[in-house]
């Protein structure tokens, strides 16, 4: 890999840069140093390479001097990251401290972030479903938003592109409202997912019980040992970085792969302040970054620029790159430029046991975690008083009754010999939410953070048809569980900030007129032709699909794309 | 190289983990190093003898043996509040009078069978023992974890299975 050393404009002058180096990032670098370009991936934190850098993947459980928790002064440090699932002692390195990076919050917000090579792409929770027509149509046909720019098909061959590379598991289910992709072997359903599978059929129609999708190779193929990756062992302790290469992540995939071509320079520590515009040439001509280290103010230069920073970091970098033309912010003519933000909306678990089934329990582990069960409210048609709706997961696992009541020789004998008790089963909802000009973010006029970049300042907010929506979650699954025979039904909302559900997404959402978008069908400022923005903060609805694979096939299609325009010598 | 391995053996193996050592070599001190609770020799012995009455040695270690009083202090130090910590040694404290009155005789001299008793009695919240309830819940629930996690258990009774390398979802129950 080439080093950054000379302080000429020629070496610091590529043909692409990438800004942000995780899921998003990871593959533009990848696609556009296949094509030859010499490319430039700045990565705001520190670098981790594949399993060198995973310092705790092989730890056992009582290496960890707390086995597991997060000690109270760490949190402390963190007390938006803390509330993550994912943040643990075993993980912990791989999410920044919050204090160090502060943000406004005009309503609560829990902004979750990974700044290191490979961004949250090493954290993530691995679910990879496909978009369908019922999503990309979605806006158009209920009114909101603005209508995708794109249908199906003109994304379907950059899912399979994507996919094949990543290694997806899954079944091909052949449900019109969730597209098959190029699957690996899937992680089949176990007992009582299966029997609830047969229970929701019998009871309902167009309601399924799929196999998650994930993005582990369950049978590795010869582009994955290319890669050097293998199979997944289930080990899922995927967010501490797998030796194996078991799961999709930029570090075991795409960046080394994007290094092998030779085209790329990784150049981490390096926040990006804004994007240089050029008012004579009229398009954009390279960043200006802020060593994170020295805090020196560098510039590199391309013909093109992917931004990849990350939903809300994207639109912050957008927002900061002020020029004559774009007065606030880059290509934000339509002043729209941070509006229209949406999440997920994962307020709401249910739960139950069964009391069946019991010749069966588990072995090993599903690295995917169970079953998936993909929106089928207002999918055909309007069919309630909200918009759009909701998939959940699903899953279920034995229980082990352990009687850990009493002291000495009984209790230590108890606690040895666990016994199997009924199944539990829950699921969680994962809703759509509306994409309003409200839910915005904006910079904040006087605060500035450690590398004088001024802070975002963040107003997103659940609505009504959120609430409706929860309510209808938790009515149809309690009585889908019912229904299936299962006991002790319980509902529990978790009052979640948005942001917890780590999948923020648009604020620069593509579309057909510039005057209500900022980007084009090609994830193509609408008015700056050289910037691309193909991560979370492209997206003009944000349906129900965990989100991370589309964002994977963006960026792949708009590399493709700004290759060939770059040859016609249109950028 | 001497050196190195005198620094070695000096490293507390609790459950499985090395623990530091107390830097200070001043006599009364707890053996390993706290942050935020003050916890002297004696009141590690004590805790000692509570934890070896909920976790005793028989044909399998117990939690001396296993240093799990020193990983309760550890969890206490590092992962509670300081309502906790305060509940903790006040409970702690309480325990030698607690067995004085019910017993005749400090906590460590009782003979076991009025240990347990006494930790019965005060995880009922019985009368003055109700005083030492959050300490022992505390005390039980990271004793348990201890236990549970440690090298020992997780080696030789209940093998943790780092790499599993597959998934049944219809596992005979019999055979789990």
């Amino acid at each position: 890999m080439p080093e950054i050393t000379g302080d000429s404009i020629k070496d610091r002058t590529f043909d692409a840069i990438v800004i942000g180096s995780g899921i998003s990032g990871g593959w533009s670098a990848k696609e556009l140093t296949e094509k030859g370009l010499k490319t430039l991936l700045l990565e705001r934190g520190r670098d981790v390479k594949h399993i060198k850098d995973y310092p705790t993947t092989n730890k056992l459980p009582y290496e960890f001097e707390h086995r597991g928790e997060v000690p109270l002064d760490i949190q402390k440090e963190a007390p938006i990251v803390s509330r993550c699932y994912a943040f643990r002692e075993d993980t912990l390195h791989f999410f920044l401290k919050d204090k160090e990076h502060p943000y406004i919050e005009q309503k609560p917000f829990d902004w979750i972030r990974g700044y290191q090579v490979g961004g949250k792409s090493l954290i993530w929770a691995r679910q990879t479903q496909r978009w369908s027509d019922f999503d990309f149509e979605g806006p158009a046909r209920d009114g909101f938003a603005v209508d995708w720019p794109i249908r199906y098909k003109d994304i379907a061959p950059w899912y399979s592109h994507v996919e094949k590379f990543a290694g997806i598991s899954g079944n091909r289910d052949g449900l019109a409202e969730l597209p098959d992709g190029e699957f690996l072997p899937s992680y089949p359903l176990n007992a009582v997912e299966n029997y609830f599978k047969e229970q929701v059929n019998k009871n309902y129609k167009n309601r399924h019980i799929i196999s998650a999708r994930g993005a582990h190779i369950s049978k590795p193929q010869q582009v994955h040992f290319d890669q050097g990756r293998g199979q997944c062992q289930n080990r899922t302790l995927c967010q501490r970085g797998c030796p194996f290469g078991g799961y999709f992540s930029s570090n075991a995939s795409t960046i080394p792969w994007a290094e092998k071509t030779g085209n790329l320079t990784l150049r981490p520590f390096s926040v990006v302040h804004s994007i240089i515009y050029d008012e004579q040439k009229g398009k954009a001509t390279g960043v200006k970054v802020i060593d994170a280290n020295t805090k020196q103010e560098i510039e590199f230069y391309a013909k093109i620029i992917f931004v990849n920073a990350a939903a809300l970091n994207t639109n912050l970098i957008l927002l900061n790159s002020i020029s004559k033309r774009f007065p606030n912010g880059l290509g934000n003519d339509s002043d729209l430029l941070g509006k229209y933000v949406a999440f997920h909306n994962y307020s709401s678990t249910v739960s139950g046991e069964y009391d069946g089934m019991k010749e069966f329990t588990t072995d090993g582990r599903n690295p995917v975690g169970g079953g998936y069960v993909p929106r089928f409210r207002n999918v055909f048609k309007q069919e309630t008083d909200f918009l759009r709706g909701y998939a959940a997961g699903f899953s279920a696992r034995r229980s082990q009754d352990t009687d850990s009541s009493g002291f000495g020789d009984a209790l230590k004998e108890n606690l040895l010999n666990p016994k199997l008790g009924p199944w539990r089963v829950g699921s969680h909802m994962m809703g759509e939410t509306i994409p309003k000009a409200t839910n915005f973010v904006t910079l904040d006029k006087n605060l500035k953070d450690a590398w004088g970049i001024p802070q975002l300042s963040i107003s997103v907010d659940y609505d009504d048809n959120d609430q409706k929506m929860i309510k209808d979650y938790e009515d149809e699954f309690s009585e889908m569980f019912t229904k299936a025979g299962f006991t002790n039904v319980k509902v529990s909302r978790t009052q979640k900030a948005p942001g917890l559900d780590i999948h923020e997404m648009g604020g620069v959402r593509m579309g057909n007129d510039p005057r209500t978008s900022l980007l084009n069908k090609w994830n193509q400022l609408h008015h700056c032709k050289n910037v691309f923005v193909t991560d979370g903060a492209c997206m003009t609805s944000t349906s129900t699909q965990n989100p991370s694979l589309t964002y994977m096939a963006f960026s792949a299609r708009a590399a493709d794309y700004a290759f060939a325009e770059l040859k016609k010598g249109n950028l | 190289m001497k050196r190195r391995s005198a620094i070695k053996s000096l490293v507390i193996i609790a459950g499985g983990i090395a623990i530091m050592p107390s830097c200070s070599t001043e006599p009364g001190k707890a053996s390993i190093d706290l942050k935020k609770i003050n916890i002297n020799a004696d009141q590690e012995a004590l805790l000692a003898e509570i934890a070896e009455t909920i976790i005793p040695k028989n044909n399998k270690p117990g939690a001396k043996e296993l240093n799990l009083h020193l990983f309760i202090l550890k969890m206490v130090d590092d992962c509670h509040n300081e309502e906790d910590q305060k509940a903790f040694i006040e409970g702690l404290n309480s325990m030698d009078k607690l067995a004085k009155s019910k017993y005749g005789s400090a906590f460590a001299a009782c003979d076991p069978k009025q240990k347990i008793n006494l930790l019965n009695a005060i995880s009922k919240e019985e009368g003055d023992a109700k005083g030492a309830t959050a300490f022992l819940k505390i005390a039980k629930r990271r004793i348990i974890q201890g236990f549970m996690n440690s090298k020992y258990v997780m080696t030789d009774l209940k093998k943790y299975e780092l790499v599993p390398g597959r998934y049944n979802g219809y596992f005979p129950a019999k055979q789990a």
